[in-house]
């Protein structure tokens, strides 16, 4: 069974002016895919990522990850559901600037109830696989972009979700730091089975990526 | 303990801004804790001068004396009414009196007087004004037909030590009673209605004015502290059941003043809720600017999966954190003025007249201090703070995630 199935998704923003964002979108993502999806500007990658993220309800079609309807699920549950199943990587890192990293990796595990000693173990033992343990008592600003954002996949892996959406995740990085974190995260994924979606634009990632799925006006092409 | 830590952090990322807030809850509840304490303290010495200087803690008369109070209506059985009043545990002492309306005179002028008559001794363990004697002396029982008169009442019939006094009065038998005392001494209470109205004899020259031989128009008694009166009232009430007699507390006897407190206790809330509104206002702001400060970070937390309640009970208790810091230093700051004025005395000459005239015989109050004061203006800070934070805290958790991690 497919971990992500998009049925026909469509989406439009209305303002002043309707704005249809997705278009009849059908996706299907296999548990450990590491999928891109690519466009132009306004094509909605990030509508897709924030509807498959559980964040926003589209106006017609279904969602299911993991067997899980998203479009008849109430907002608390959907709250629980990422939570518990889904991780978030954001372009602009957006770590807690007032928690340190170890921290910021167990914001999540606390949210869901585990014992601060069991998510402090974890959190470290996740630390010294990547090799950043010098870096658990630092604030994040006192890190450069690309370690705030290993420390942001960290944090999405650590409860090892099913699903890790990733927006735009190599943004804000120059091409060395890319380059590493892309690393970081394949490594997971194979190591984990973690799934990966990303919206990029960036060339590194569509090349790492091992399935890509383009948008051009809302629309699968 | 992350989200205490991150609320407490939360809370000094605008040091300047939370230390202002932080001084304006202590300074509010500094000013609550002292208001209320000189408040406290300045009732309580009203109670305790009105009460020592005439009226003691409970009075004792004959059933329908209070409201019609005639000469005629004499204590129906004093042997059972003192047995009763020695009976209280708490008892510091108690005076059987005679107490009538009359006219005192000298030959340059005359006034309407209450005409008291009492054993000195007895009289001495209720009331203080055996201490407010200024010229002479306290009645004497070895004197003949002495009276102790105020000094207002005094100047009024321009009287000295040694000059005679004439009383009359309707005695119970109807008949007019008359009769010449010697001033032997000359009181200041500090209260101008004792000190112009009251005229102090001995007991047994009272009744005879009266014609009340053997008989008292009422008992009063002071207990060891107030605190004491409603039970004392309750178990006189139930040991004199049937006798025909009215035991009243002294608020009862002069409700003025209890209603003097309560009007007074009124005002003060008024002013304290004032001043809450004021520095929830503030308060209100900076937790406001706090939570627009940080829509994206809000957002961040419910996209990773924090509920919309658990975003109100972040932002809750970081105003928890502050209003808790500013208890602790303001109710150290209160607590201090307080205690050092509960010592020291202060001093309120400017309010003399009117200090007087509510039964303040000194114009030195002393505040007090007590653990519930403490412990309810705390609590109120706590829970206004918490209250107030409730607007940002809902608006934070009605954010869009989406939307919300846009925000720049």
């Amino acid at each position: 069974m497919a971990l992500v199935e998009m049925e026909e998704v469509s989406k439009t923003y209305r303002d002043h002016v309707d704005v249809p964002a997705l278009r009849d979108v059908t996706l299907h993502l296999e548990p450990g895919d590491f999928a891109a999806v690519v466009g132009p500007s306004g094509s909605g990658k990030t509508t897709l990522l924030n509807l498959a993220g559980a964040l926003d309800q589209p106006d017609s079609g279904t969602i299911r990850i993991g067997g899980l309807d998203l479009t008849a699920t109430p907002p608390d549950k959907l709250a629980d559901f990422r939570l518990r199943r889904l991780g978030f990587v954001f372009q602009s890192f957006n770590l807690f600037p007032v928690l340190n990293v170890v921290e910021n990796l167990e914001f999540v595990p606390a949210l869901q109830g585990v014992p601060q000693r069991t998510r402090r173990a974890k959190a470290m033992a996740l630390l010294q696989v990547v090799g950043m343990t010098d870096l658990a008592g630092k604030r994040p600003n006192e890190l450069s972009g690309g370690q705030q954002q290993r420390v942001g996949v960290l944090r999405a892996i650590l409860t090892e979700p099913d699903l890790v959406l990733a927006d735009e995740p190599t943004a804000n990085l120059d091409s060395t730091n890319a380059s590493n974190l892309l690393d970081m995260m394949e490594q997971l994924n194979h190591e984990k089975g973690i799934t990966f979606l990303f919206s990029t634009h960036d060339p590194q990632v569509m090349e790492r990526a091992r399935r890509l799925i383009r948008l051009k006006d809302g629309r699968v092409v | 303990m992350l989200f205490l830590a991150m609320a407490w952090r939360n809370v000094w990322r605008h040091r300047r801004r939370s230390v202002l807030t932080v001084a304006a809850i202590s300074l509010g509840l500094a000013f609550n804790i002292f208001m209320r304490g000189l408040g406290d303290g300045f009732h309580e010495q009203m109670v305790d001068n009105s009460v020592q200087s005439h009226i003691g803690h409970i009075q004792i008369h004959r059933a329908g004396y209070h409201d019609d109070p005639a000469i005629t209506k004499t204590l129906p059985d004093p042997a059972a009414v003192r047995q009763a009043i020695e009976a209280l545990p708490n008892l510091r002492g108690f005076s059987f009196r005679v107490l009538g309306d009359g006219l005192a005179s000298s030959a340059e002028n005359s006034a309407g007087v209450g005409v008291v008559g009492v054993t000195p001794d007895e009289e001495s363990r209720v009331t203080t004004v055996h201490r407010a004697v200024v010229e002479g002396e306290y009645l004497d029982p070895g004197q003949h037909k002495p009276a102790l008169i105020g000094a207002r009442l005094a100047k009024l019939l321009q009287l000295s030590l040694g000059d005679s006094l004439v009383v009359l009065v309707q005695a119970a038998d109807g008949s007019m009673g008359g009769e010449k005392y010697k001033i032997t001494g000359i009181f200041r209470s500090g209260s101008p209605d004792l000190d112009r109205g009251m005229v102090y004899l001995l007991l047994r020259d009272a009744q005879s004015l009266f014609a009340l031989e053997g008989r008292y128009t009422e008992a009063t008694l002071l207990l060891n502290n107030s605190s004491g009166v409603a039970a004392a009232q309750a178990a006189l009430t139930a040991h004199l059941a049937g006798d025909g007699v009215e035991v009243l507390p002294w608020y009862v006897v002069e409700p003025y003043i209890q209603q003097f407190i309560e009007l007074d206790d009124a005002f003060f809330y008024v002013i304290v809720l004032i001043l809450f509104i004021v520095i929830s206002v503030g308060i209100l702001n900076t937790i406001l600017m706090s939570v627009f400060e940080r829509v994206r970070e809000f957002g961040v937390m419910m996209s990773l999966g924090m509920k919309p309640r658990q975003v109100i009970r972040l932002v809750v208790l970081e105003a928890a954190l502050l209003a808790v810091v500013g208890i602790l230093i303001g109710g150290a700051i209160g607590s201090a003025f307080t205690l050092y004025y509960a010592s020291a005395g202060m001093d309120l000459a400017s309010w003399a007249e009117g200090a007087a005239a509510i039964g303040m015989t000194s114009t030195v109050a002393y505040p007090k201090l007590t653990a519930l004061n403490l412990g309810l203006s705390s609590l109120a800070v706590l829970f206004v703070v918490m209250l107030v934070s409730l607007y940002p805290a809902v608006h934070a958790a009605r954010l869009r995630p989406v939307e919300a991690i846009r925000h720049v």
